[in-house]
């Protein structure tokens, strides 16, 4: 093998970095030192009130664990009110999906109609639905429940329409030549190609949706985070950590039992 | 069967079928021969409505079906339940949830004579490339076709499951099907083929 000269292919030129990257750079900068000041990000606040926090440890140890029993209690409605909330969104979430999704709907209305109640369901953030709710159904675990369903409905749904979006074409081809109808399609090619993804989304969203249950029974929803609230306004630190180690060994678990499911799933 | 006069079809602009002809006879298998681009796969295409072509006439007595080269079967699903998915033209959407036990009798038939009724229960995705082909053509079958367009159905096998494949398009032309196969391999077209056409440039050369 010989080398080629530099007259027949001469050595490509280093390229540096257009100028509309630069700006952008100091853009960014920019921003940051906003941010830096609007936050009042002081490390030096930090130090100078360590003994604060020291204060708020001293007086939370030893934890209280004569508490344990009604903590474990309303861990698992934590835990159920992440799972209504999971489930009782899977009919909602599946039928936005199968409209938002082009594999699966070939309306543009359609699919616009579809995005855009997913993407406001997913932008309220789901305490403020709790909020409102608690004001329908008073405070509770249903207000909880009802919360995630709405807002786990707009993520759960895009997600699901994203997977859909990534199936394969082929199948889908090959049953529209068969004659097949929109909906015959995506019962038949699209949804059998998926359903690991979906579940495995789904399970990834009671994982996430366990969690937010803790922080919606911090605004009234029930559960282990309405107890955390609780210590913390009459003061009974040692009793709040508890609570928190439960909510670790809680959220353990399901990050666990989810993560093995869905390893077997293979999604 | 099946009449092609004069089909035209470009893709931005650039000319792939420039006024193409065939007509195929029940039971003739056709095989099409030519160089990539020659627009070979774009004629199956337009027959069977996956594109539309330009101008021309395409006239086909019954149902065309369509076999690729990638095969497209729903690899998580068993060999059955993707045989049963050629009856959904015919099946009302409220019968097409679950395949009823005439459309799996029908299906299992069409199986068998693609000699793969021993693995009916199997998923497609365990299934070698050639018995995925086969059902694919099963498939098929269960459209209840008149007419069977190959999109280079053997370019993804194995030399032994090529001829497999062949040879059941051979015997199902030999039952009154007319087939239309996309070839790469001449010889093979030689051997299976009633009839050689080859494109170039868009036209039946």
């Amino acid at each position: 093998m010989t080398l080629t000269s530099p007259q027949e292919s001469s050595v490509p030129r280093r390229r540096w970095p257009s100028p509309v990257v630069w700006i952008a750079v100091a853009v960014l900068l920019a921003v940051h030192v906003l941010a830096w000041q609007a936050t009042e990000f002081s490390p030096a606040a930090l130090i100078a009130g360590w003994d604060g926090m020291a204060d708020f440890l001293a007086e939370s140890l030893p934890p209280d664990f004569s508490v344990l029993g009604k903590s474990l209690e309303a861990a698992v409605i934590t835990l159920y009110i992440g799972l209504l909330g999971t489930t009782f969104s899977i009919p909602f979430a599946l039928a936005l999906a199968l409209l938002a999704s082009r594999a699966t709907t070939s309306a543009a209305w359609a699919q616009q109609a579809a995005r855009a109640v997913l993407s406001f369901l997913r932008s309220v953030p789901d305490v403020v639905f709790a909020l409102i709710f608690v004001t329908a159904v008073g405070l509770g675990p249903f207000a909880g429940v009802l919360a995630l369903v709405f807002h786990n409905t707009g993520v759960m749904g895009k997600l699901w329409a994203e997977a859909m979006d990534e199936s394969d074409r082929g199948p889908r081809d090959a049953l529209k030549v068969t004659g097949a109808s929109g909906p015959q399609i995506a019962l038949h090619a699209v949804l059998p190609t998926v359903m690991p993804s979906l579940a495995g989304l789904l399970l990834y969203r009671l994982d996430v949706n366990v969690r937010s249950s803790l922080v919606l029974g911090l605004v009234g929803a029930g559960g282990i985070g309405f107890l955390i609230n609780q210590s913390i306004k009459l003061f009974r630190f040692d009793e709040m950590v508890t609570h928190i180690l439960v909510v670790l060994l809680l959220v353990v678990v399901v990050d666990q039992a989810s993560g093995f499911v869905r390893k077997r799933l293979g999604a | 069967m099946l009449a092609i006069r004069g089909l035209r079809k470009s893709f931005g602009g650039r000319v792939v079928l420039d006024g193409f002809d065939l007509s195929v006879e029940p039971g003739e298998f056709v095989a099409l021969l030519g160089p990539n681009g020659s627009g070979k796969s774009t004629v199956l295409r337009c027959v069977v409505g996956l594109e539309t072509p330009d101008g021309g006439s395409i006239e086909v007595g019954g149902n065309a079906a369509m076999v690729f080269q990638k095969i497209h079967l729903v690899g998580r699903r068993n060999a059955l339940d993707n045989v049963c998915s050629g009856a959904l033209g015919r099946l009302p959407s409220h019968r097409s949830l679950f395949f009823s036990a005439d459309v799996r009798e029908e299906a299992m038939r069409c199986l068998d004579r693609v000699g793969l009724a021993d693995r009916a229960l199997d998923r497609c995705a365990r299934l070698s490339g050639g018995q995925q082909q086969r059902v694919a053509i099963a498939r098929a079958l269960c459209q209840r076709a008149d007419v069977i367009l190959a999109d280079e159905p053997v370019s993804a096998l194995d030399p032994q499951a090529a001829v497999q494949v062949m040879e059941l398009l051979k015997a199902l032309a030999g039952e009154g099907i007319a087939v239309v196969a996309v070839l790469h391999q001449p010889e093979l077209a030689q051997t299976y083929a009633h009839r050689i056409v080859e494109m170039r440039a868009g036209v039946a050369a």
